[in-house]
């Protein structure tokens, strides 16, 4: 349309709509005028004037249905009318409390459920990463295809020869993380960090909120160190204070200068599961050529146009030539990674699985609410049949229908999106670390835009989805037959009937895929929860407190203090055994190669590794390892000793397969001392429950191993005292041993198991809720089904019985029909779980993706279920009462 | 909308552009107007008349006005508007250039 056409319609169409009893009435008035005139004409032509009249009137066409499509012209009817609907289906909803709040709840759920888990996605998978060409950014880690590893971290040699050996970067930065301690002014304070190259920031795009970043002067070892502060420390410790800027602070026991302030909010960078968000970064990376511990990560950007394979391509070809000198780096090959990859890896799988479940309740809950619509549908066949004979087109019908079923969604959306903050909070506190860091804001539990935005799709098409089909149903005009019928209450369509079934059909094959999903999920827990972790987590407390500074600088000051604490603790009432040690079971790995004096100089790439575990002498008893052969270390095992070292049985299984281990002997490195196998320990789960076996070796503290000495103390509690109780004693102990020893990461080891089972806790916990939802409505989906068709057949029971068919054989004709019904959704539904469930396999532990024993469990559930739903309206079939039954009506 | 069977699809719009052209006119004028031009050939119904008239108004076409007849009745007077007078034209020119088309076509000799 032209907009000078505007110019007149717009005024007509605002006429239409804001004066319209006026236009109504003169729709009248012209149309009484041309009645009375063609009356008239015909009277003249010498009729009857009843009979001109009558003549009149079908030459119009029935009135009100002229009036119908002269309004129908005026364009602005779906307003007028869709306020009409609305009463109108305000009303209804009204009169019907049952069925509404049944819709509204269960809708409210399933959209709340829905947009929670939604917000998750899109933080981790959706939203943009705030960097300057995210999409060009990647992350450099290392893998080795001949061990099976990979997300290595890489080594200074790698890093110096990549980034100068190649072309596909713009730039390349790399960071290595530890911890450091903050002493001072008030308590010691122990943060994670990081020390990175100064075009680290630059190169991410992240501006210092304070100060400035690093310069390239404070890369080189040696020279004076700067710190940069997370914007949380600085508030935490130095309360904001501007003028911090300049001043040195001791880190580690060194002076650093405080050169600039980080701000808020930069966990996304943090969100692999290699990485705890630091409180400050350290400069003076000093990275050299010739040093090959795999340390450090990397981070590039990638030149315009260049790609992963080509940037890996040519890393590659680097790998190969560093590997010819350096041993240590056999077999290593560049992993490039996405930031969208590296950031959401860890929690892609579940989430996923989570949103695909979600989106399953959805549909089951239109399912649902699409049979109940259908089966009001069909008690109001008589209205619609009326309503169309006095000229309301089938379009006009559907709309109407389609504004009732748009209001209960509206009313379950409010509710669900309300609904959704509070799951999303709920979602927080089940989440793992690795999610919370990658989607920060779902413990504020606030909606974005996009989120609600998402919402509100989800809900137009909830409505289209299970308001259409029944609307499309009932406002078949079927006028004529509807209007014989005259007020009796019909039998339902076979075509409807199909249609019904059929949703009850998917209904329960959607809730099989999620009850054997949450079956999957629950069997994993089990399995994990009963793994053998090969140590007695009960009752064991333990804490981190690293020693750092000028007094600590002599291995012997080290262990000394640790003695004293473990003396002092374990003279504590309830404590049964302490211990100290560098490393603890479930947490992770400090790989080191070794070589056996029976091997001394295996082919580079089949250097063998073992996890590096630095103990106290009573490490063993404490956590209650089992020695399988030899003894245990004590306090004769001292620097003057023989070196000794205890094994895993599988590293002693792999390094002398068929052989008494004991007195053989392995060493770290190159020049350092042999080592003495004086006993062989029990297997333990290190890199969490689900991390299976590896090769580990344990050395004692007294001899005072090269690297930093324990950090760990671990205290095992008497059975009946609970070890976070003594949490305050035993802190205080240290303390008063020596003030400036930050205590952190204090947990019992129960807890520790527990996190490192936290993601499948979280989708367990999620898919049972979602298949409990799935379970009920789908039972509630039969029942109703069932119901409604036994109470449309009561004449027809009615009948069967008069001419004397048994109540049991009434009973198995209608329980017959149901579980025909939920028979087939079992089957579709199994058929369905096998595929799905094989994407969820990252998520198993211990239990295959297609573990019979879930399936079959699950489908007795549904079925038995099913059966129940269909029992009650069966029942209810058999107590009809021939006589009143053929009365009816 | 019900539509008049006889007639082409669309030149209803334009017959009614046309009448009112001559003259300012109520609807029963416009129909019976209708049948003694044409005969009694074209059957405009009643019924279809009316929603024909006020789409027209709604298009801006033709604007209503409510009079008093010479029979001293009030009755709501179509005219047509500068727009729809351009319209009647645009039509008036498809239509003969579709009718001398078909005709031409009609005219053909059998061979």
């Amino acid at each position: 349309m032209r907009p000078e056409h505007w110019l007149f319609t717009i005024p007509l169409r605002m006429r239409s709509l804001f004066r319209r009893a006026q236009a109504d009435q003169e729709l009248d008035d012209e149309l009484r005028d041309h009645l009375e005139q063609a009356t008239e004409q015909y009277v003249a032509k010498g009729m009857a004037p009843g009979e001109a009249q009558r003549r009149a009137r079908l030459d119009l066409g029935g009135i009100e249905q002229t009036k119908e499509h002269c309004r129908d012209t005026r364009r602005v009817n779906r307003i007028q009318d869709l306020m009409q609907d609305l009463h109108f289906g305000l009303r209804l909803l009204r009169k019907n409390p049952g069925f509404t709040s049944i819709a509204v709840l269960t809708l409210a759920l399933a959209i709340g459920a829905n947009t929670a888990i939604f917000s998750a996605v899109y933080a981790v998978l959706i939203k943009p990463l705030p960097f300057k060409n995210a999409d060009r950014m990647v992350f450099i880690l290392k893998k080795n295809a001949a061990r099976g590893w990979s997300r290595n971290p890489i080594a200074p040699a790698e890093i110096l020869a990549w980034r100068n050996q190649t072309e596909a970067f713009e730039d390349f930065a790399a960071y290595t993380e530890s911890s450091c301690v903050l002493t001072g002014a008030g308590e010691a304070d122990e943060d994670p960090c990081e020390t990175i190259t100064s075009n680290l920031f630059p190169l991410l795009g992240v501006a210092p909120y304070r100060g400035r970043s690093f310069t390239s002067e404070e890369d080189k070892a040696g020279v004076p160190r700067a710190v940069i502060l997370s914007y949380g420390l600085w508030q935490r410790r130095f309360g904001g204070d501007e003028n911090l800027i300049g001043r040195s602070i001791t880190v580690n026991g060194e002076s650093h200068a405080v050169v600039g302030v980080m701000p808020a909010n930069l966990s996304h960078l943090y969100a692999s599961p290699y990485g705890s968000v630091p409180g400050m970064w350290v400069s003076g990376i000093g990275l050299a050529a010739e040093h090959t511990s795999n340390d450090y990560f990397g981070i590039a950007r990638l030149k315009p146009g260049a790609t992963l394979a080509q940037a890996s391509m040519q890393m590659d070809t680097v790998s190969m030539g560093l590997e010819k000198v350096y041993p240590d780096l056999h077999g290593w090959r560049a992993q490039l990674m996405s930031f969208r990859t590296n950031s959401s890896a860890a929690t892609r799988p579940a989430l996923l699985v989570l949103i695909a479940a979600t989106t399953f309740v959805l549909l089951i809950a239109c399912a649902n609410i699409a049979n109940l619509l259908l089966a009001r549908g069909a008690g109001r066949a008589n209205e619609f049949a009326i309503r169309s004979a006095l000229g309301a087109s089938q379009g006009r019908l559907v709309w109407q229908l389609l504004t009732e079923s748009g209001t209960v969604c509206f009313a379950g959306g409010i509710i669900g999106v309300l609904l959704a903050s509070g799951l999303c909070k709920g979602l927080a506190a089940l989440a793992p670390d690795t999610l919370l860091r990658a989607a920060p804001d779902l413990t504020a539990g606030t909606a974005n835009v996009r989120v609600l935005g998402f919402a509100m799709l989800t809900l137009i098409a909830t409505t289209f989805l299970f308001g259409l089909a029944p609307a499309l149903q009932s406002a078949k005009p079927k006028v004529i037959e509807r209007l014989k019928e005259a007020g009796r209450s019909s039998l339902q369509s076979p075509q409807s009937r199909r249609f019904r079934s059929a949703l009850v059909v998917s209904e329960i094959a959607l809730a099989l895929v999620l009850l054997v999903g949450a079956g999957l999920m629950v069997r994993t827990l089990a399995e994990l929860i009963h793994v053998n972790l090969g140590f007695n987590p009960k009752n064991i407390l333990t804490l981190r407190a690293p020693l750092s500074g000028d007094r600590y600088k002599e291995p012997r000051s080290r262990a000394q203090i640790w003695e004293h604490v473990v003396a002092s603790v374990e003279a504590l009432p309830g404590v049964e055994a302490a211990s100290v040690s560098r490393g603890l079971p479930i947490t992770g790995w400090s790989g080191q190669y070794f070589t056996t004096a029976d091997n001394p100089n295996p082919p580079a790439g089949q250097v063998p590794d073992a996890n590096y575990v630095i103990v106290g002498p009573d490490y063993f008893r404490t956590m209650q390892i089992p020695l399988r052969r030899g003894r245990g270390f004590n306090d004769h095992d001292a620097q003057s000793a023989e070196r000794v070292v205890i094994v895993n049985e599988k590293l002693a299984r792999t390094s002398w397969p068929g052989q008494d281990p004991l007195g053989k002997q392995l060493r770290v490195g190159d020049d350092a001392p042999w080592l003495s196998v004086i006993g062989v320990a029990g297997d333990v789960l290190s890199q969490g429950a689900d991390g299976g076996i590896h090769s580990e070796m344990y050395v004692p503290v007294g001899q005072y191993p090269w690297v930093q000495g324990p950090q760990h103390l671990v205290v095992r509690t008497s059975a009946s005292v609970k070890p976070e109780s003594l949490i305050r004693a035993v802190v205080e102990q240290i303390h008063r041993i020596d003030k400036d020893v930050p205590v952190t990461d204090v947990e019992t080891m129960e807890q520790i198991t527990l996190e490192s089972i936290a993601q499948q806790r979280m989708v367990m916990a999620l898919l049972v809720s979602f298949a409990g939802l799935a379970l009920g409505l789908s039972t509630l989906g039969i029942y109703s089904v069932l119901s409604y068709s036994t109470a449309q057949r009561t004449r027809e029971i009615g009948v069967r019985m008069a001419l004397g068919a048994e109540r049991g054989r009434v009973l198995r004709l209608v329980v017959g029909g149901g579980v025909g019904l939920a028979g087939l959704g079992l089957a579709i539904g199994i058929g369905a779980a096998l595929l799905l469930t094989r994407l969820m396999t990252d998520l198993l532990y211990g239990v295959p993706a297609t573990d019979p024993l879930t399936f079959v469990g699950v489908s007795a559930v549904l079925g038995a279920s099913s059966i129940l739903a269909c029992y009650v309206p069966a029942r209810r079939a058999t107590k009809i009462d021939p006589m009143v039954a053929l009365r009816y009506e | 909308m019900s539509k008049p069977s006889d007639l082409v699809q669309g030149t209803l719009d334009m017959l009614l552009l046309k009448s009112l052209a001559l003259e300012p006119m109520n609807g029963f004028a416009v129909s019976q107007r209708l049948k003694q031009v044409s005969g009694d050939v074209l059957q405009v119904s009643d019924g279809s008349l009316y929603p024909a008239l006020h789409k027209l108004e709604q298009e801006g076409w033709i604007t209503a006005e409510w009079k008093t007849s010479e029979h001293g009745r009030r009755a709501k007077y179509y005219s047509l508007t500068r727009l729809g007078r351009r319209q009647l034209e645009k039509e008036a020119d498809n239509w003969a250039r579709l009718s001398s088309a078909i005709s031409r076509v009609i005219k053909i000799k059998e061979a």
